[in-house]
């Protein structure tokens, strides 16, 4: 079962995220809300095979469902904010969680060959995403030097400066990449390529139809908590 | 200049004679991607193979068998095509993880293979080389060079190599392109002639010709490097690393070091060894205290210490030169660590040492590959801890700046530090008073 969003299509991933978006909309009472609440936290306890990243989705998320509770609350309506809350993180945490599941070369196949867009954009698209993806192991390394150079944290004061420019030569490394992903992808070929292929296929299977299957279901739990109720 | 169809070219010149600036020019990214004052034209016809100085620039999918497999998409091949390149290119190359292997897990010197294996899956007509084997352990050399002239033979494709070590490149080259300091072209011979006839004169320029000597290290000021605290040794005992590579999809890991025991001691240069891939750069960074191990023992440990303590003792000068820069200017970048330490440093000196008085004020970033490799040898001895930890220092090195390099980490030595360089650089491992060997 912990399997299988990593075995997943991406299209079918994509789906769960914006049918939780779409399901959100239902959220309209408390009964609704705490139901979609429940279910996606039931199948994410059921499917997810860690749990570090999808807390840390939960926690970024729960910053916005707070402020929002806490201008309806403000707004005098205090009876509403519990529902705001829940209604925000069962319209953001689900999306945010699979992104992470999804394979960037299996969604440019698909992008491409699926939903037929343009070739050349679809390639470069996943290839500079593919960046981000690496940014973790350039991150350890930036973090590893800074220490050993003595321009690591000192207390918490410096932390917070550490962290502001840390990012800042994350995002600085990120515009250099940029151009030399373009200067990779160019001097493979690319310049000059009007027409390309792609190396693997887009299968489907039974498990992706479960998987679109499930997520439909869990955004009809509000409709039908509210019909019920 | 005017390089025909089928010929193959050395591009050789000192470090930062503007050998990579003449690559980019010719894949185009000249005033486009990179800027700067650009006057007069390139044409290049056909399709093209590239390999960037630094490893890990060409990289464009997340696992090495779409990675390689981009070229031959680019071309519209099929499927089976495809991937019967791939696995040639992988094999030639000789990475074995598989397909699915996922590119942030790869080592500097797996990187520059797989971007090797990139430019030879296109089959390109015209294929460019940026120091394709300058982190590669001879063996691995070897094979990278076979690969390159079957594929250039097969083709009759036109090759152009930038490389220092030139001389197992040289018969595969039948043209020989010099730049000097200033960038200018100063010959343009057969590689026969250019060891006959300006063996010398190419030697005084500082390029690495065949048959000459290695240089004399740099005498260097020992004040410059002298240790401000007095070094112990620095023992591993059974050390084990594995290094994970994680994504919500899976966990790459791999095994770097297993059971490792090794000995640095001050007042020695000691050179860490093994083919590409061995866990040469996890060893070091493993006795710094930068990482900590899987299991197993460092002593003394130092993966605990607060950046400043860890920075009073030790100083590192990372495979990647980049990952270590934190200034706008080279001179701030060498001033840093000192700073940071409480220490005195004299960043003229240690600038004139390398030959970089004239780019003090220049953002690191826009160093050449070579340039940058020195600034981050300074850093890591400028602050004169007691431990110098120096991965890869020579690439990109002309025998001048080479000679500085060696002679730096041998001054650090001579003053009592405990000095580990990881290196496939024969020169310095016969320089070396202890060898550390490092198992695949
Ligand atoms: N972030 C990572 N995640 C997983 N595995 C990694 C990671 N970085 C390196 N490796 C693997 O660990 C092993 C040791 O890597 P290391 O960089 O220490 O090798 P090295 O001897 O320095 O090689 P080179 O000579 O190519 O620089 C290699 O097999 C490499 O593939
Ligand atoms: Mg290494």
């Amino acid at each position: 079962m912990r399997r299988v969003l990593a075995r997943t299509n991406p299209l079918a991933l994509m789906w769960i995220g914006v049918a939780a978006l779409l399901g959100s909309f239902a959220v309209r009472d408390l009964p609704s809300a705490v139901a979609a609440a429940t279910g996606w936290a039931l199948a994410g306890l059921l499917v997810l095979p860690s749990w570090r990243y999808p807390v840390a989705c939960l926690a970024l998320c729960g910053v916005s469902a707070g402020l929002v509770a806490y201008s309806a609350w403000r707004l005098g309506n205090p009876d509403h904010a519990p529902v705001a809350a829940l209604r925000i993180l069962v319209l953001a945490w689900p999306g945010a969680v699979v992104v992470a599941f999804v394979d960037l070369s299996d969604l440019g196949d698909e992008l491409a060959q699926r939903l037929h867009l343009p070739d050349r954009p679809v390639a470069a698209f996943v290839a500079s995403l593919q960046r981000v993806s690496g940014f973790g192991v350039t991150l350890q390394q930036v973090l590893r030097a800074r220490r050993v150079r003595g321009a690591g944290p000192h207390g918490p004061a410096s932390a917070v400066r550490h962290a502001g420019s840390v990012t800042f030569a994350m995002l600085a490394a990120a515009l250099r990449d940029a151009g030399r992903t373009s200067i990779a992808m160019d001097a493979r070929g690319f310049a000059t390529a009007t027409r390309r292929t792609w190396a693997q296929g887009v299968p489907w299977t039974v498990r992706d139809t479960a998987v679109v299957v499930v997520a439909t279901l869990l955004a009809l739990v509000p409709v039908v908590a509210r019909v019920l109720t | 200049m005017r390089v025909d169809p089928g010929e193959r070219v050395m591009l050789l010149g000192p470090s930062g004679a503007g050998k990579s600036t003449l690559l980019h020019a010719l894949v185009g990214a000249l005033g486009t991607t990179l800027s700067g004052d650009l006057t007069g034209t390139v044409e290049v016809g056909g399709v093209l193979g590239f390999v960037p100085q630094a490893p890990g620039d060409a990289v464009v999918a997340e696992r090495i068998g779409r990675d390689v497999a981009f070229g031959p998409e680019n071309r519209a091949l099929a499927r089976p095509e495809i991937w019967a390149r791939v696995d040639r290119a992988l094999a030639d190359v000789g990475l074995t993880y598989g397909r699915e292997h996922p590119t942030s897990a790869l080592s500097g010197g797996e990187l520059q293979r797989l971007a090797l294996a990139g430019a030879l899956a296109v089959e390109p007509d015209v294929l460019l080389l940026d120091e394709p084997t300058s982190m590669l352990d001879p063996d691995h050399a070897a094979s990278v060079r076979e690969a390159v002239r079957r594929t250039v033979a097969a083709r009759g494709a036109t090759l152009l190599v930038v490389e220092h070590r030139m001389g197992p490149w040289l018969d595969l080259v039948d043209r020989v392109l010099v730049l000097g300091r200033d960038g200018a072209l100063l010959a343009d011979v057969s590689p026969d002639v250019l060891v006959s006839d300006h063996g010398e004169a190419m030697g005084r320029l500082g390029l690495w010709m065949p048959g000459l000597p290695a240089p004399t290290p740099l005498e260097v000021d020992p004040r410059l490097v002298a240790p401000a605290s007095r070094a112990t040794s620095v023992v591993a005992q059974d050390l084990v690393v594995d290094l994970t590579s994680r994504s919500m999809r899976g966990v790459a890991r791999t095994r770097a070091l297993d059971g490792v025991h090794a000995r640095l001691d001050p007042g020695r240069l000691a050179a860490v060894t093994g083919p590409s891939g061995a866990g040469k750069s996890t060893l070091l960074a493993a006795l710094g205290g930068l990482l900590v191990p899987t299991s197993g023992t460092v002593s003394p440990s130092r993966h605990r210490l607060r950046s400043r303590e860890l920075a009073a003792q030790v100083g590192w000068a990372s495979q990647v030169p980049e990952h270590g820069f934190v200034a706008a200017t080279v001179r701030e970048e060498v001033a840093l660590t000192a700073g940071r330490t409480g220490r005195t440093v004299d960043v003229d000196a240690l600038l004139d040492v390398v030959s970089l008085g004239a780019l003090a004020s220049t953002h690191p970033f826009r160093l050449s590959g070579g340039e940058q490799r020195r600034v981050s040898m300074l850093t890591a001895v400028a602050h004169r801890p007691e431990v110098v930890l120096l991965d890869e220092p020579t690439v990109g090195q002309d025998r001048d700046t080479w000679a500085a390099v060696v002679g730096l980490a041998l001054a650090a030595a001579g003053e009592g530090a405990v000095v580990a360089a990881a290196t496939h650089d024969a020169d310095v491992v016969d320089l070396a008073a202890e060898r550390v060997e490092v198992a695949p």
